[in-house]
């Protein structure tokens, strides 16, 4: 069947017709048409998103027939969807565009990307070690209300956020508790740690403040200014939260500890087969004890950006956290349990929501609808579309000793 | 051998352990074992399944507690109470289920838990190194970067043996090494053992296969139902002698079988093409044919279309191009209702996930095929008491023991297990019955009755297709054998071929010889 293309012996051309560059390429088209009537590219005629689109869709059928089917027809479902946005983009005017598309619309990425990079990389950590957490959105409950509480009482957000980390921390060892030591199932158990988060934050925000809005005036985590880079650099990093600078930090130092160190390959072995790592020493027990921990003092970190971060004001709302903490989760699956993975899918989040808020100038309809592109896209993620996202393959399961 | 006089050492025992007992709840597993080891001896342990031999090895690598009784490591009185404190001591266990992780690589598993380290990072170059030198050093080639998930079985065994070494172990524990390798593989092992002992090693082969007992071992101790029998150098010992050791009583070791009274043609497989799970093509183009009274083996190693081939006869994967027929009757699309129907009868490879449902009695197992007709069923209506009276009468004729007809079927032992659903199996009264794996994980009494029954029933007349990775097993009970590589037949002989060359046509034919 495909005789003729193992005949040409030249590597490069061999491999610009693999099938999964080609299914890639495709996909890449796809997204390339709807953006291409948006700054900086601004092409105003219909043709060419119709173009990509068109290119991108016919790469993708040629993946499928070489057997790649599921990426040939993700390829191909993207090319169709870009021509559609792409021509919504050419027949809107100019100036609606531009209040869309601007350098703060990086920096609103980043900024709601900012609570779903230390969710997911939080998740990570108890999930590499064999602990499935959906109880991140709880956590992230503790650390937007103890973390308001802190700053609040203590006049000082660093105070807050210590406090913040340590409610996370304090929740997650109850949630490890019941998962680890006595084996619960950790998704009865994670939907536990959501509730009972409500719970408590809802009854110290009443016992405490007594349900009146938080007094005005609490510290809020400070923005980080820098200034002289330009027009379109400072708009876009020169004035990101703290929290920002430290979520992308931690993307660096947890790939480092995750897959370059001693610690990190004990904590993927204690994921993938436990038994395994407990016959060379390794404690499981202990691994997976303080991953859980660690995964509640980060999805805290995430939580108190959303009361004490600049879309907070310092105030805190009962249920805050709207769903980020499975967001988070969700990028943590899109982004197959990788730091880099997770930090990419957090972007596209971000962006979607960004850009939802924005689109507000065209319809709220329309912006609603993008509201929902992160679940859509971790659903096809997950069917399998964009590669295979595979979980540790101990995650999940209560590991007892012989 | 590499040690030529090991009496002359009697004194230097590496190992002594004296009056170990172990009682779990009911059962006695260990009463007063006594078992020592040389060093640099070979000791094979041999004993069948529930003998007692997991239970003094558990013991020995801190897995488990003795209730009672001594154990010496290097003339010292120890008590271990976990993995880590035997490993200190210098005690290796290669466990039968691979203790590797499929998606790190081999150096990363060997190091996992004493991890060369610069600074904060873990040190991968010199992890590498390090396992090169080992893996010179006694000559256990591997790759040390290559992924576990993409090497061969034979080669996961060697990174765990370097997993025991690189830790320093003297004192190595091979839990039933052979189980999952080829005659080559299994002949290359011996090697290593062998370079193992000439660098002063001691070695516990764990073992129920008495050739290769008499093969390796310098001497050997048999336990039977908890308790030592004897320890004696393998100098005198027989393949009689020690079977009869193992099981109290003389073992027929060679199924006796007549020659086959061939009738019509049972099963005609012409021109088979059949997908696995991920679409991937796994049979290709297979053609054999069965004949009523006649034991058909298909040899192979594992992974090689065998699976996939028995899923299709059986009407549980679907046959890509292709017929089967089975008395004439094309069940090539036939459900694996119609399949059963047509007369096909199948004992499958894995008995707890396939053949049986563990949680149900023996009685409800029984009646898993024939639930819904009569006499089990009428007017859509369940009679108890009728599948009742079914299980008492497949218990007696196929001499399940362990539990009447009530027992959870997940309760009996292996053995007990695999007569039930062969049980099953054979009272619907099959033409064509498929027997995969039948024995494997058995201890020698169970194997014994399997093999007397499926040539009982070659000689009713049915048509038997024998699937096994063990070639002793292919090679004593099978009329004629079919070899599969990589989905094809790639030989058919009579049985009394010799093992080392389905060994070859096995790993792909001669051309292939240094695999």
């Amino acid at each position: 069947m495909n005789t003729w293309t193992t005949r040409l012996d030249n590597p490069l051309s061999v491999r610009l017709r693999d099938a999964s560059v080609t299914g890639y390429a495709g996909l890449g088209l796809g997204v390339f048409a709807a953006f291409l009537a948006i700054p900086p590219i601004e092409a105003r005629a219909v043709v060419w998103p119709i173009l990509a689109g068109i290119l991108g869709a016919s790469l993708g059928v040629w993946t499928v027939t070489r057997g790649r089917r599921r990426l040939g027809w993700g390829a191909v479902a993207a090319g169709v969807i870009g021509i559609g946005l792409g021509i919504l983009a050419t027949r809107s005017s100019a100036g609606n565009l531009s209040s869309v598309f601007d350098a703060t619309l990086f920096a609103q990425t980043l900024s709601f990307a900012t609570p779903l990079i230390f969710g997911a990389i939080g998740g990570m950590f108890s999930e590499r070690s064999g602990v499935v957490n959906i109880g991140l959105e709880g956590m992230m409950v503790m650390g937007a209300f103890w973390g308001v509480y802190g700053a609040d009482k203590g006049n000082s957000w660093a105070l807050g956020l210590v406090v913040a980390m340590g409610a996370g921390g304090l929740i997650a060892l109850v949630y490890a508790f019941f998962a680890i030591q006595l084996r619960s199932d950790q998704i009865v158990g994670g939907t536990g740690v959501n509730f009972l988060a409500v719970g408590i934050t809802g009854y110290f925000f009443v016992t405490l403040y007594h349900n009146n809005p938080i007094p005005n005036g609490v510290p809020l985590l400070p923005n980080v200014h820098i200034a002289g880079l330009g027009h379109f650099l400072e708009g876009s990093i020169g004035d990101l939260n703290i929290l920002t600078w430290a979520g992308l930090a931690l993307v660096v130092v947890s790939y480092v500890v995750m897959f370059k160190t001693p610690i990190g390959l004990r904590i993927r072995a204690c994921g993938e087969h436990p038994r395994a790592a407990d016959t060379v020493g390794i404690n499981v027990y202990a691994i997976r004890y303080g991953c859980v921990v660690l995964s509640g003092v980060l999805a805290a970190t995430g939580g108190i950006y959303l009361s004490e971060g600049p879309q907070g004001n310092g105030s805190f709302l009962f249920d805050m956290p709207q769903g980020v903490g499975f967001i988070a989760l969700a990028a943590l699956i899109f982004g197959n349990w990788r730091p880099a993975g997770a930090f990419a899918a957090a972007l596209l989040f971000g962006f979607s929501t960004a850009i939802g808020l924005r689109l507000q100038v065209y319809s709220a309809s329309y912006a609603t609808l993008f509201n929902a592109l992160p679940f859509i896209l971790t659903l096809i993620a997950v069917a399998g579309v964009i590669g295979r996202t595979v979980a540790p393959a101990a995650d999940g399961k209560p590991y007892a000793k012989q | 051998m590499a040690n030529p006089d090991p009496v002359s050492q009697t004194e230097d025992l590496v190992l002594e352990m004296r009056g170990i007992r172990k009682e779990f709840p009911g059962v006695v597993a260990n009463d007063e074992v006594s078992f020592e080891v040389r060093r640099g001896e070979v000791h094979a342990l041999l004993g069948e399944n529930g003998a007692g031999k997991s239970t003094l090895m558990n013991i020995l690598y801190g897995l488990y507690k003795p209730d009672g009784g001594e154990i010496r490591v290097n003339g010292k009185p120890v008590s271990f109470s976990s993995a880590r404190e035997a490993i200190q001591a210098g005690i290796g266990m290669v466990h039968q289920h691979f203790m590797l992780i499929p998606v790190m690589t081999v150096a990363e598993n060997i190091v996992l838990g004493i991890e060369p380290s610069k600074g904060f990072l873990l040190d991968e170059s010199g992890a590498e190194q390090r396992v090169r030198e080992l893996s010179q050093q006694y000559g256990l080639a591997v790759d040390p970067g290559a992924l576990v998930s993409d090497i061969t079985v034979g080669q996961e065994q060697r990174v765990e043996i370097l997993k025991a070494l690189y830790r320093g172990a003297d004192l190595l524990i091979l839990d039933e090494p052979t189980a999952v390798l080829t005659p080559q593989e299994a002949t290359e092992l011996f090697q290593i053992i062998r370079s193992l002992q000439a660098d002063g090693k001691s070695i516990i082969f764990i073992t129920h296969k008495l050739n290769e007992v008499l093969e390796i071992a310098d001497r050997i101790t048999v336990l039977r139902r908890g308790k030592t029998i004897e320890t004696a150098p393998r100098a005198g010992a027989t393949e009689a002698s020690l079977a009869r050791a193992m099981v109290g009583r003389e073992v027929l070791l060679r199924v006796e079988k007549g020659a086959s009274d061939v009738g019509d043609v049972l099963l005609d497989v012409k021109d088979l093409h059949v997908l696995d799970d991920r679409g991937i093509e796994k049979v290709r183009g297979v053609s054999f044919t069965v004949h009523a009274g006649e034991i058909v083996g298909i040899a192979g190693v594992d992974g090689n279309g065998q699976s996939e081939l028995i899923d299709a006869l059986a009407g549980l994967q679907k046959v890509q191009q292709g017929t089967i027929t089975v008395d004439g009757r094309d069940i090539s699309e036939a459900t694996p209702r119609q399949a059963l129907d047509a007369g096909v009868g199948h004992i499958p490879e894995d008995r707890q996930r396939r053949g049986l449902v563990l949680e149900f009695s023996i009685s409800e197992n029984v009646a898993l095929h024939d639930y819904a007709s009569p006499p089990d069923a009428r007017w859509g209506w369940i009679f108890p008491g009728r599948m009742v009276e079914h299980a008492k009468r497949l218990i007696k004729d196929f001499d399940v023991r362990g539990g009447g007809p009530f027992t959870r079927a997940g309760g009996l032992s292996g053995g007990n297990q695999q007569k039930l659903v062969a049980a099953r199996e054979i009272d619907r009264d099959p033409k064509f019955l498929i027997a995969a794996q039948p024995t494997r994980g058995l201890d020698v009494g169970a194997i014994e009755y399997l093999h007397r029954r499926l040539v009982s029933e070659r000689d009713e007349g049915r048509a038997i297709l024998l699937v096994s990775l063990e070639l002793e097993e292919i090679l004593s009970l099978s009329d004629r054998i079919l070899v599969l590589y990589e989905g094809r037949i790639v030989g058919e002989h009579t049985s009394d071929v010799s093992e080392e060359e389905i060994g070859l046509k096995m790993l792909g034919g001669k051309e292939k010889t240094a695999a």
